[in-house]
C-alpha cells in the first residue's frame, strides 16, 4: 500500500509541475481535483475491485431475472448467493464496506433495469470468468486461490446455465 | 510448488483409478460419454504433471496399486457420487498450486482448477443434485 500511495504523488506532482508549465484552464484543473484544498490523494483502484463490481452486479441480475419470473428461483437463487458470498469475502480483502443498499444486501427492485434472460445472464457469467482469471494469473500469492475460486464459480454457473 | 504439483499429481492418479471403478457402473450414454472424457482429460494432466515435475528434477512418489474407496460403488447414484467427490478433491489440489506457483504454472493450475469444478457441476446435474455449484470450488 505504501508503495501505491507515493506512486500516486509522484505522479500527482508530474502532474502539477504539468499544470504549471501549460495553460490548463481552471475548469480542466478544478476537473482533475488538483485546487481541491482536500490533500487526501486517492488510492488506486484495488486489482480486485473490478472482480467485486461484478459479483454484486451479477448478484443484482439474478435478483431482477427471479423477479421477473419467480418459477427460476429455485434455479438461480443459489448462484446469486455464491455471488454474495464472493462480495463479502472480497470487500473484506480489499478492504472496503459494501454500500449499505447495494444489491447484495437489499431486496430488488420493481420497475428497475429489464430482467436479463438465462442466456443473458451465461455470457455476463463467462465475462465475469475471464475479469476473475486475469485476476488470478497475476495475483499476489495470498489472493491466487481467492480469485481463482471465484473464477471456478463464475465457470461452473455457467455451466449450470447451460 | 514441487510439493503441491506432486499433491495434484496424486489426485490426478487416483481420479484416473476411481474412474476406472465407477465407469463400470454407468450405462446411459451421457454418463458414459462424461465419464470418457473426464478420464482423458486426467491422463493428460497427469502426463503434462510428469513431465513438469521431471523438468524441476523433483521426484514424485509412485501411484499406488490401489486405493480405499470412500464408500463402496455399486450403482449409478454411486458412481455419480463418486465421480463428484474425485472432481472436487482434484480442485483443491490444484488450488493449492495457485499460491505456491506463477506465470505458465499458475495458469495451468488455474484451467485445471475450473475444469474439476465445471466436471463437478455436470456431474451434480447429471445426478440432480442441487445446488449443482458452490461458492468456492477447490476450498477444502
Amino acid at each position: 500500500m505504501a508503495t501505491m500511495v507515493l506512486t500516486y504523488r509522484v505522479k500527482r506532482r508530474q502532474l502539477i509541475r504539468l499544470a504549471a508549465g501549460t495553460a490548463l484552464s481552471a475548469t480542466a484543473l478544478a476537473g482533475c481535483g488538483l485546487l481541491d484544498d482536500d490533500p487526501e490523494p486517492v488510492p488506486p483502484p484495488d486489482a480486485l475491485q473490478p472482480v467485486l463490481d461484478e459479483a454484486l452486479q451479477l448478484a443484482a441480475a439474478y435478483d431482477r431475472a427471479v423477479l421477473a419470473e419467480p418459477g427460476l428461483a429455485k434455479r438461480l437463487q443459489p448462484l446469486a448467493e455464491d455471488h454474495r458470498a464472493h462480495a463479502a469475502e472480497l470487500a473484506r480483502v480489499i478492504g472496503v464496506t459494501l454500500p449499505s443498499g447495494a444489491p447484495a444486501s437489499s431486496a430488488p427492485v420493481a420497475g428497475g433495469d429489464a430482467a436479463d434472460s438465462v442466456a443473458t445472464l451465461r455470457k455476463a457469467e463467462l465475462a465475469a470468468l475471464k475479469t476473475a482469471s486475469a485476476a488470478c494469473r497475476t495475483a499476489p500469492a495470498a489472493r491466487a486461490g481467492l480469485a481463482g475460486s471465484i473464477a471456478a464459480a463464475r465457470a461452473t454457473h455457467a455451466e449450470a446455465l447451460r | 510448488m514441487s510439493a503441491e504439483l506432486s499433491a495434484a499429481l496424486a489426485a490426478e492418479e487416483a481420479a484416473i483409478y476411481a474412474y476406472g471403478i465407477l465407469g463400470v457402473q454407468l450405462t446411459g450414454e451421457g454418463d458414459l460419454a462424461e465419464a470418457r472424457a473426464a478420464e482423458a482429460a486426467h491422463r493428460a494432466r497427469r502426463d503434462a504433471l510428469v513431465s513438469r515435475l521431471s523438468a524441476l528434477q523433483a521426484s514424485a512418489a509412485p501411484a499406488p496399486a490401489g486405493y480405499d474407496l470412500p464408500f463402496e460403488v455399486t450403482d449409478r447414484a454411486g458412481a455419480l457420487k463418486l465421480a463428484i467427490q474425485v472432481e472436487d478433491g482434484v480442485a483443491q489440489a490444484w488450488r493449492a498450486v495457485l499460491p505456491a506457483s506463477e506465470g505458465a504454472d499458475r495458469a495451468t493450475a488455474l484451467n485445471a482448477l475450473i475444469d474439476a469444478a465445471v466436471r463437478a457441476t455436470r456431474w451434480r446435474r447429471l445426478g440432480e443434485v442441487t445446488p449443482a455449484t458452490m461458492a468456492w470450488p477447490g476450498r477444502a
